[in-house]
């Protein structure tokens, strides 16, 4: 389903993603790990299209998207659910996710998903009038996801969900992964928590100073014993 | 102390050019507050849609209101052109400040160049037909242009709050590039916005121009109030805006009529003063 190949990102001349290469099939969870600064946020984002492709190609779908304005990538599938959550502060719980279906493929569907991200997070249809900047950590994190779902994704890309959230709000935000990739949306999470990531994503990259050093299935690469070392915190 | 009559006839006085500000404040308040462009030459293009309005009335003996069908789609075209300058170099809030400073100049000069520096006043009937509402008069041109600055100001405000489009503006105010992740085509909406907002600017010419006497250096005489009106209605706010430039005009025409007209222009910045203390977050 997504096909990057030999991606390279770059914010003028500073490069932060070097010949990236990245496969991922339809409904698959994949996961992202390595150190702070090793370009996760801008590979995530340049496959959301907020950076522009230095080199390489990107596809999806087999169409190539390297050349679209940012505004087209979501009408392919594609949603983000960004670092920071970044919900508009000064909108309202409901106004977010209305954004999030701005698209028109996905506004025809604006009452089921509504129905459908109220249903994953309760707690959003009870503050839905309520100005999303006013919402705690965990509900911006919430609301985040629920304006990705909005947008009908085939690919979700998820950059840190359980940054800066509580152990059992972080759980709960995993758990809602888990479920999300098991409604059949492929799922690519880029996060801190390695371990937790590891557990629920069938495989993964390890990406430092913006290369792939490693790939595998995941269960492997949790018993890696580089790995475990510089991530997990385990003497082996 | 001043009669009850003459306080009345103050208040709608001060109602009126309250209106006027709003309708002033319109283009500038959506493009600093949506698109972070501090559009300075909006008060030049007024006075542009105003002398405009003046030579198409004057010449072709069109109906005053009239020539808003000519002036208003310039306008936007111009709106649009002028945004598309903004989008080519890329500028930043404080350069938009002094590039239209700029234009400012520029269009003053053209204004000047073609109708001189001389007074020009719009004779039409409505300029002296009045209503009489009890022990008040009304003017009419002026309370067409109360009427057109609520409307637009109320329908602005309604679009940004309900429409889709106008949710896509107020998103792309607070973070374009999570706006354009969700489909939000910014440039084209900016266009829009811009476009829109000197359309705003041919409506106020009008109506400047069927209330008051024009010179090209008036330019410069509307601008302190209606920044005020406009940072303390909120950027970005048209009924905020609105009920601003009413405040602001009627506390001024009340000074006037109580005082002298001399102390006017201090309430609209004693007054901007006060809500920056209270309100310091704008």
């Amino acid at each position: 389903m997504l096909e990057i190949d030999h991606l390279t990102v770059a914010y003028g001349d500073a490069v932060a993603v070097w010949d990236v290469s990245l496969v991922m099939g339809e409904r698959e969870l994949v996961t992202v790990v390595g150190p702070n600064g090793a370009g996760k946020t801008t590979l995530i984002n340049a496959l959301a299209g907020l950076l522009p492709i230095r080199a390489g190609t990107l596809r999806f779908d087999g169409v190539d998207l390297g050349r679209l304005p940012s505004h087209r990538f979501c009408r392919h599938g594609i949603a983000l659910v960004p670092e920071g959550r970044r919900v508009f502060g000064g909108m309202t719980v409901e106004e977010n996710l209305e954004i999030g279906c701005y698209a028109s493929a996905a506004r025809a569907h604006r009452p089921q998903s509504l129905e459908r991200v109220y249903g994953l997070f309760p707690i959003l249809r009870e503050r839905r009038r309520q100005l999303a900047g006013s919402l705690s950590g965990g509900e911006q994190q919430m609301l985040a996801i629920g304006r990705a779902l909005m947008a009908r994704p085939r690919l979700l890309l998820l950059d840190e969900p359980s940054l800066g959230l509580a152990p059992v709000i972080a759980d709960h935000v995993f758990e809602v992964v888990a479920a999300i990739h098991g409604d059949g949306v492929a799922v690519l999470l880029v996060e801190q928590n390695v371990a937790q990531a590891l557990a629920i994503a069938a495989r993964a990259y390890v990406l430092e100073q913006g290369r792939i050093v490693a790939e595998g299935a995941a269960r492997e690469l949790a018993q890696d014993a580089r790995i475990r070392e510089a991530y997990l915190g385990q003497q082996c | 102390m001043p009669s009850l009559n003459l306080l009345g006839q103050a208040l709608l006085a001060g109602l009126f050019t309250g209106g006027l500000y709003a309708l002033l404040g319109l283009g500038l308040s959506l493009t600093w507050g949506l698109l972070r462009v501090i559009n300075l030459a909006n008060f030049a293009l007024a006075f542009l849609g105003a002398y405009l309005s003046y030579q198409l009335a004057t010449a072709l003996r069109l109906d005053p209101f009239l020539t808003l069908a000519i002036v208003v789609p310039a306008f936007f075209v111009l709106g649009v052109v002028l945004q598309l300058g903004f989008q080519r170099f890329g500028i930043s809030e404080l350069v938009s400040l002094i590039v239209t400073f700029g234009l400012t100049v520029i269009l003053e000069s053209l204004i000047q160049w073609i109708w001189t520096a001389d007074f020009r006043r719009l004779e039409t009937p409505y300029v002296r037909a009045t209503l009489k509402v009890g022990t008040l008069y009304v003017g009419v041109s002026g309370l067409l242009g109360f009427v057109a600055a609520a409307g637009l100001t109320l329908g602005t405000w309604a679009w940004l709050r309900w429409s889709y489009l106008g949710k896509a503006a107020r998103a792309l105010a607070e973070d374009g590039a999570m706006a354009a992740a969700f489909g939000v085509d910014r440039r084209r909406l900016a266009l829009l916005l811009s476009g829109l907002s000197a359309a705003y600017a041919a409506v106020a010419g009008l109506f400047i121009a069927l209330s008051h006497t024009l010179a090209p250096s008036q330019i410069y005489a509307w601008m302190g109030v209606v920044f005020a009106a406009v940072i303390i209605g909120r950027l970005g706010n048209a009924l905020g805006l609105l009920a601003a430039a009413i405040a602001i005009a009627a506390s001024e025409a009340l000074t006037m009529a109580v005082t002298s007209p001399g102390w006017a222009p201090l309430v609209s910045f004693t007054l901007l003063i006060v809500v920056l203390l209270l309100r310091p977050e704008l």
